[in-house]
């Protein structure tokens, strides 16, 4: 019995130490860590609204009307045009290639495709890879919508990366269901 | 067969007599998954020189606290800790945290750590066992540097460090299955099969003596 206090209590010590060591360091580093989250998401919002002209605005209302029945949302940017309306919308998604892509997606108020950016990129190197930095390939996606795409009939796969081309596809057509849903609710 | 100790010859042989990944063949994993590209490596082998030779001094220092009994929960504890030191201060750099991701994490059953502490930092002087993570933590990122240079400068064609194409080889398309998976097992069964045969090698000349 004593020895089995004075086990639990050496294990109990290390791992009280071990944690507020932890505590300490997480302190430390947790707004900078959040800032460049959001930094990121805005920026990569920004560089997909630009085509219109226009400045992405976080929307939380959004984001809330459309999280239940997209689980893989990330977030929804309004873009906010000259005179502060809103000539479209940039969503920030997850969607798997052959391992996760977390992209940035615009679209128009029509439905249209107007840039992509991709925030992560866990594709194979030099192969999955590949797809998400050839502008050119990217390119075939902008002004497509508002019907959803079908890979291979209306825009081409990517040779030696397919999972990577059906990744970018599903989530160009998260994307389109999510801005049919809002233009449906009336956001 | 009790061998003098020395500090030089402690280091020396993390990286060479028994090299983690070439030698002890341990915690071959991440390896194999990310030496697709240089840069990743750098950090990977920055993170395990830290968690590796940090663990090991605690270890170390605690040795004659830490019950027998209850040592591996212990270990772990102490591992991890610093695992996810290294974890949250690499997420304020994102650009090299998104390439790593899960690799970060999974140094915590990094066989090679745990044998360490288990084998060597519970029953040695903290100096000896600082020298030793290090040494460890050395031989664990060159052999990761090695392996990285081959896969992306042959696989890829050239090599690019932080934005800057340091290499370009200027081929139009390069064998890309060395930078795909079965390409790990190549160039680590390669590398392993040299480092043996210059062992075999220095002890021939040495007439026996290793």
């Amino acid at each position: 019995m004593k020895k089995l206090v004075d086990l639990s209590l050496r294990l109990f010590l290390v791992c009280a130490i071990a944690a507020l060591a932890l505590g300490f360091v997480d302190a430390l580093v947790k707004d900078r860590i959040e800032a460049q989250e959001r930094k990121r998401k805005a920026s990569a919002a920004d560089r997909v609204l630009a085509p219109l002209g226009a400045v992405g605005e976080e929307s939380p209302d959004l984001a809330g009307m459309l999280q239940d029945s997209f689980p893989d949302l990330i977030s929804v940017f309004r873009g906010k045009g000259k005179g502060g309306e809103t000539v479209g919308y940039a969503f920030v998604l997850k969607s798997k290639g052959y391992n996760f892509i977390v992209m940035a997606v615009g679209v128009d108020r029509e439905g249209k495709v107007v840039g992509l950016d991709f925030i992560r990129n866990e594709e194979t190197p030099g192969l999955g890879s590949k797809v998400l930095e050839d502008e050119e390939y990217i390119s075939q996606f902008l002004g497509k919508g508002p019907e959803r795409l079908t890979l291979r009939v209306d825009v081409d796969a990517y040779t030696s990366a397919t999972y990577t081309s059906k990744g970018v596809t599903s989530g160009v057509n998260m994307a389109l269901d999510m801005w049919r849903t809002i233009v449906e609710k009336g956001g | 067969m009790e061998e003098r100790k020395t500090l030089w010859g402690e280091l020396k042989k993390g990286i060479l007599d028994s090299n983690p990944l070439l030698v002890l063949m341990v915690g071959l994993c991440s390896p194999l998954a990310i030496s697709t590209r240089v840069e990743n490596c750098i950090f990977m082998g920055l993170a395990v020189i830290f968690v590796i030779t940090c663990s090991n001094v605690i270890i170390s220092l605690l040795r004659k606290f830490i019950p027998d009994q209850v040592r591996i929960p212990i270990y772990i504890v102490v591992i991890a800790s610093f695992v996810t030191i290294v974890d949250l201060t690499l997420k304020t750099l994102p650009a090299i945290y998104e390439r790593l991701g899960v690799w970060i994490p999974l140094i915590v059953v990094n066989c090679m750590i745990l044998a360490r502490a288990e084998g060597y930092a519970s029953r040695n002087e903290v100096k000896y066992a600082a020298v030793d993570g290090l040494g460890i933590g050395l031989g664990y990122t060159m052999v990761l540097l090695v392996m990285s240079v081959i896969r992306e400068l042959f696989g890829t064609g050239k090599i690019v460090l932080f934005d800057t194409t340091v290499i370009d080889l200027k081929v139009r398309s390069a064998p890309i299955i060395l930078i795909m998976f079965p390409g790990a097992f190549l160039t680590f069964a390669l590398l392993s099969a040299l480092l043996q045969w210059y062992q075999l090698r220095r002890k021939r000349f040495k007439g026996g003596e290793s």
